[in-house]
């Protein structure tokens, strides 16, 4: 068995709209030092799994996300999967 | 004739389950019990109430985590089996995550928690859950919640109105629809939806909290009357 760092990236899928990454472009566009624009606003989610093969890893962490850590209704994600340091 | 069991599920950061205790046994005069969610059975309950609150603290999304806890299986049994289940506010989130509602509640468009009294009108009074209303009645129920605003894709949105289970929006003291009675941004101002089958109920306004006249109304009573009165016909 290995162990294997997962990093998980969960952001809100473009049509749904993101309030909290709206309220922080509003404030901004009153601050003329920055130019920017697009904010969406997600989280990141970072676990050790242990499995076979990184392959496996890739399957049980995908089972996970459509099961529980995301709602594909409404959001998107991203896996990172690096090989455990201990 | 026989009193109804009520059974009212009890997760970590539930906080609502007092009141709805309260008005089923004391005004309704029926039986009811609390079910643990750590528990594996749900005991003989004709109708399950999973109340308002904040299970679980709300982690990851609202009541993401309650959906994965070990009494949920044995409420998806249930419900699959026809069980009678009314989901108030957090239960309606739970319903989603679940998978026996539609769609999910994102976070109310204006950011805030917003405690307020709002009216609805009665979408569809041919429910289990609203048979003692009349069509198009309009009642006024409080609501008190940061996550509200329900979401559908279009392909679902299609699905729910094709099939009659939007049972409550938000609207004006006159019934208009419209975005100024919208307090959340709520899809076609949703307050409420059942599944296809219609033994599953998901609504984000309190019922419990105007189910008798001290406390300002006896609007919400009708939803639990009406499950009373599914039993005795």
């Amino acid at each position: 068995m290995s162990k294997f760092s997962v990093t998980i990236e969960i952001m809100p899928i473009d049509s749904v709209l993101d309030p909290q990454g709206e309220a922080i472009e509003l404030t901004l566009k009153n601050n003329p030092k920055f130019s920017v624009s697009n904010f969406r606003v997600g989280k990141r989610i970072e676990f050790v799994v242990q499995s076979k093969s990184k392959t496996d890893c890739q399957k049980i962490v995908k089972d996970l996300c459509e099961k529980f850590l995301v709602n594909e209704i409404i959001e998107k994600y991203k896996i990172k999967i690096e090989n455990a340091k201990n | 004739m026989r009193k109804i069991n009520f059974g009212i599920i009890q997760f970590p950061g539930s906080n609502c389950e007092q009141d709805c205790f309260y008005v089923i046994k004391n005004i309704l005069k029926q039986n009811c019990t609390y079910i643990w969610h750590d528990s594996n059975s749900l005991k003989k309950i004709d109708c399950l109430i999973i109340p308002g609150g904040f299970s679980y603290g709300d982690y990851l999304r609202t009541g993401a985590i309650a959906s994965q806890s070990k009494i949920s299986l044995k409420i998806k049994e249930f419900a699959k089996k026809g069980g009678i289940v009314i989901g108030i506010c957090n239960g309606f989130q739970i319903l989603t995550e679940l998978k026996l509602l539609p769609g999910v509640l994102l976070r109310n468009h204006s950011l805030n928690f917003i405690c307020e009294d709002v009216y609805l009108k009665v979408s569809n009074n041919k429910s289990i859950f609203t048979s003692e209303y009349s069509n198009d009645d309009i009642v006024k129920i409080p609501i008190a919640h940061a996550e509200g605003n329900y979401f559908l894709n279009k392909t679902e949105l299609n699905e729910v109105k094709k099939s009659n289970q939007i049972i409550f929006q938000y609207s004006n003291p006159i019934g208009q629809i419209n975005q100024e009675s919208n307090p959340n941004g709520s899809i076609l101002n949703i307050a409420g939806i059942c599944n296809k089958n219609g033994n599953v109920l998901g609504l984000m306004p309190h019922p419990e909290r105007v189910s008798e006249h001290m406390l300002g109304g006896i609007d919400g009573k009708k939803i639990f009357n009406s499950i009373i009165r599914h039993f005795s016909a």
